[in-house]
């Protein structure tokens, strides 16, 4: 009995997720997005098990600036570090310290904004002032402050100082959802139904805005990885013997290295490129999706 | 509208306050104080002390804050410890190149993203309108520090067009006519790669403006009473779409400050945002936390200066 | 004591305005509303949008804010939000006007009927399946469909679901608001037929919210008549039907229309009549400000809204 139900609820009502996907899958750019990117992740987080990550940034002066060649197929750095191996390993450190910011700061955000506009009112006002002043604030530099000001510096701390001042967007874009959310019958009813407060917000109001933060943190995701390399590139992002794609493309701050050693930084700013744009593509095809989904509902 | 711009008005000052607290607290936490960049190793560590009480370095630290922001309103940010000399008068040294930098990126970003965007807009869904939506798509997902880099690389490395560093060419006199044409001519191609990357936002603003106003009713009864296409577009649409862009550019002070920071490394063009990323390897820490506190009143008052311009142009922001 | 007494309700909206975002003034939803209610009757409240009826039920159940007046259930005092605990929740339901927001679209039906089930009682998988399954049955919808969503209904269905949600903890008030006026006229009669089966299966009290004077006949036991957040006039079914005093009660009841050909002189001439009295006397019924005066006495059961004579 139990698997025939089961099976009527599968056919009859797809979860917002998997309406995504299938809208997803006839997008055909967003589908090879998707795939490219499912690929990258794959080599690098699979290939990267079996590089030794102490062995490639270990400074090699016999071999330093080498060209493309049979040993080195991206060549080495001013340290003679192998490009490609850094090239692996610094996709996998830029897509996880990426995702990982994504994931803190969707996370409180959405609490933030969800408790917000849920509660409305005086609660409203005061937490919506605090993301005012936030959004003024010049977070690059804040950032960079915090960063270089950190004495015990992993990826953790790295992550949690990005995530501290790139949750405000979508805390506000949760926070106006929440606010429309709360006011239909159903969200009222489970009031007079006697559901607490807590229940309503994460039970009831969040599962109907899932579209929403599933676009939402896809698109940010992309905004996440462009920061991450852009300090990294910088010099305030991994230190070098944590190469992220960021670190790769600080090598071209050397004049040198930008005109005359294309090897080092080109594969990095291509790959970079390519990460964020797929990314976009998805989340952008998601987007054009969930609003189909909201049309037809 | 007198009221919406007391109420903006009223929410900017704390929102001042916040930030000189926030840069307070963030020079606390920094090692060392006003004094290490005096140290002289001659100085018992007694008459240090000594000195610190004077300077009220001992002080508890509201009391430490209010003479600090006292200090602010008077233009003393303090010493730097590397170049021995107060910080204002070091910054003051670098912030006309930033000015020149963003001045030139912004008339950079009008002039190429007004055309562009009117042009997607008007003759949207042509091929035109694909191949300007299709970079400023693009333009979106590349991070500017990538695209000065290509910039730099293209133009200045491998055609030689344009100077690779620094603001001035060496050995021009400052105040002679080569100067500032070498000043400008510094500025042309880092101006240009934050310009060709800002753009995007203006463009799809622009585009997604006029092609709704293109379907209200005013422009309809407009084409009806027999107006020209031309008419039409020049004075029905474009004039409602283009002046709030006008006000745009204080909002952009945050994404151009952020922008003159990775330009300003990528030439080595020696602005605020270079100065601010050498004092913060050299833990010049006073000429740090004053550079941040710059920026963000730069920041909160560009906001600011955007939010009354707009009421001004658009009453319907004035509602809200 | 009474079974639900609202005494002097008012529930007022601040409107905001100025630089500091301060309260200028109010709208004033409900202003003064008294009643007494029975166990197992039914009372309706009437009025067009915008009168205040459903502000009024909202509050009683807790969803606006009370500016001030008393509301006493079973003889306690429930006026201020935390007085309404959880035996008061269980005991006084709703029933929404819209079939169609009311039920979460994310939910099975399984979820939307268990929902105050899984907050007061604690059963098992199994116990609660066949709760809802009884309540489903209850409402007239087929038992096989709890994992359903709610998209998959029409209009009546999901409105029997929502009453089904209502009566699962056994309450002893249900406030109905508007709970027909989204449906097909054909499903209407249906689905307030069955309201009334249910009134006597379970001993249900209803306060029945509606702008349809007809449909409000047919169900209520006593009714208020309310216009800009106050009352015209209050009274049993017959008192209001048969002898109303005030003139906006008239109109709204010369409105209904009458299928019955033979009585179309005669209603033709009680709306002329209506009309008449209200352009002569407006001034009579309402005050300066166009709301109605305090309610005067006119029998045991009846009262009107007229100034105070002498």
């Amino acid at each position: 009995m139990e698997a025939d139900t089961v099976e009527i609820v599968e056919q009859k009502s797809p979860s917002s997720l998997s309406i995504l996907l299938r809208e997803l899958i006839r997008d055909k750019l967003a589908l090879i997005s998707l795939i490219f990117l499912i690929l990258i992740a794959g080599f690098v987080f699979g290939l990267s098990l079996f590089l030794d990550q102490a062995e490639i940034v270990t400074v090699d002066l016999f071999a330093i600036n080498a060209p493309p060649s049979d040993q080195f197929i991206l060549g080495t750095d001013y340290g003679g570090r192998d490009v490609f191996g850094q090239l692996i390993i610094g996709t996998r450190n830029s897509l996880a310290i990426g995702i990982l910011v994504t994931l803190i700061s969707g996370i409180f955000g959405i609490a933030y904004g969800v408790v917000s506009g849920y509660f409305g009112g005086h609660v409203d006002n005061a937490l919506m002032r605090i993301i005012d002043f936030f959004m003024v604030l010049p977070f690059l530099l804040i950032i960079i402050v915090f960063v270089s000001m950190t004495s015990n510096y992993s990826i953790v701390s790295f992550s949690l100082i990005m995530a501290a001042f790139s949750w405000m967007g979508i805390a506000r874009l949760i926070r106006s959802k929440a606010l429309q959310e709360k006011e239909l019958d159903y969200a009222q009813a489970s009031k007079t139904l006697g559901t607490s407060n807590f229940n309503i917000i994460f039970k009831q109001v969040l599962p109907n805005i899932t579209s929403l933060i599933i676009v939402t943190m896809t698109l940010n995701l992309a905004s996440n990885i462009g920061l991450e390399s852009g300090l990294s590139f910088l010099g305030f992002g991994f230190p070098e013997d944590t190469p992220s794609l960021g670190t790769l493309l600080s090598y071209a701050r050397n004049p040198q290295t930008l005109e005359f050693r294309w090897w080092i930084w080109a594969p990095a700013a291509i790959l970079i490129l390519l990460l964020m744009l797929s990314v976009r593509n998805v989340g952008e095809a998601l987007r054009r999706a969930a609003d189909a989904r909201q049309r037809r509902g | 509208m007198w009221k919406f711009i007391i109420r903006r008005l009223l929410i900017t000052f704390p929102q001042l306050v916040f930030l000189s607290v926030l840069v307070f607290i963030m020079a606390q936490m920094m090692p060392g104080d006003a004094l290490t960049g005096l140290i002289d190793p001659t100085i018992t560590a007694e008459a240090l002390d000594l000195q610190r009480e004077r300077l009220g370095l001992n002080n508890p630290w509201y009391i430490q804050y209010a003479d600090w922001v006292s200090g602010l309103v008077q233009g003393d940010l303090g010493q730097s410890f590397r170049f021995k000399m107060d910080v204002t008068a070091l910054i003051s040294e670098r912030v006309m190149n930033t000015i020149l930098l963003s001045a030139v990126s912004l008339i950079f970003t009008y002039i190429i993203a007004i055309p562009l965007g009117i042009v997607s807009g008007r003759y949207n869904d042509s091929p035109l309108d694909s191949v300007i939506t299709g970079y400023s798509y693009l333009g979106f997902a590349t991070p500017i520090f990538i695209f000065a880099l290509v910039m730099l690389w293209i133009f200045g490395f491998q055609l030689g067009w344009f100077p690779t560093s620094g603001s001035v060419a060496p050995g021009l006199e400052s105040g002679t006519m080569e100067y500032y044409i070498s000043k400008l001519y510094h500025a042309l191609l880092p101006g240009l790669s934050i310009a060709l990357i800002s753009v995007v936002s203006t463009i799809q603003y622009l585009r997604s403006e006029i092609v709704d106003t293109k379907q209200k009713d005013f422009i309809v009864t407009a084409r009806a009473k027999g107006a020209s296409e031309n008419r039409v577009y020049n004075k029905h649409i474009f004039r409602n779409s283009i002046l709030p862009i006008a006000a745009f550019f204080g909002w952009e002070i945050t994404s151009l400050i952020s922008g003159t920071v990775f330009v300003e490394s990528v030439f080595s063009y020696p602005g605020m945002g270079l100065l601010f990323l050498e004092s913060i390897m050299q833990r010049d820490f006073s000429v740090v936390t004053s550079l941040v506190l710059l920026f963000g009143a730069a920041s909160i008052l560009g906001a600011l200066l955007s939010d009354i311009i707009l009421s001004i142009v658009d009453p319907r922001i004035r509602i809200k | 004591m009474s079974f639900l007494e609202v005494k002097d309700l008012q529930v007022y909206f601040p409107i905001k305005g100025g630089i500091f975002n301060r309260t200028v003034d109010y709208i004033k939803a409900v202003d003064g509303v008294s009643f007494e209610l029975e166990q197992g009757k039914t009372y309706g409240l009437v009025g067009e949008s915008g009168s205040g009826k459903s502000t009024t039920g909202r509050a009683i159940i807790g969803l606006e804010e009370v500016t001030s007046g008393q509301i006493f259930f079973e003889g306690k005092d429930i006026t201020d939000k935390k007085a309404k605990n959880k035996n008061f929740r269980k005991d006084v339901q709703m029933i929404f006007q819209d079939p169609y927001s009311s039920l979460n679209p994310r939910k099975r039906v399984l979820d939307i009927v268990a929902e105050p089930l899984r907050n007061f009682e604690k059963l098992s998988k199994q116990e609660e399946k066949k709760r809802v399954q009884e309540l489903l049955d209850i409402v007239n919808v087929s038992t096989d469909s709890i994992y359903k969503y709610p998209h998959e209904f029409s209009g009546g269905q999901r409105q029997r679901i929502g009453v089904a949600r209502a009566i699962a903890l056994k309450p002893k008030l249900i406030i109905a608001d508007e709970p027909v006026s989204a449906l097909d006229v054909s499903v209407q009669a249906q689905v307030l037929n069955f309201l009334q089966e249910i009134q006597k299966e379970l001993n249900l009290t209803y306060l029945f919210i509606s702008h349809d004077l007809g449909v409000v006949k047919h169900m209520c036991d006593n009714i208020s008549i309310m216009y800009k957040g106050r009352y015209v006039e209050q009274g049993s079914t017959k008192d209001i039907f048969e002898n109303p005093q005030h003139i906006y009660t008239k109109r709204l009841i010369a409105a209904i229309p009458d299928i019955d050909p033979k009585n179309r002189d005669k209603q033709f001439k009680f709306r002329q009549e209506v009309a008449k009295e209200y352009r002569e006397s407006y001034d009579t019924y309402f005050d300066g400000d166009g709301l109605a005066f305090g309610l005067q006495s006119i029998s045991n059961t009846h009262k009107v809204a007229l100034p105070e004579k002498g």
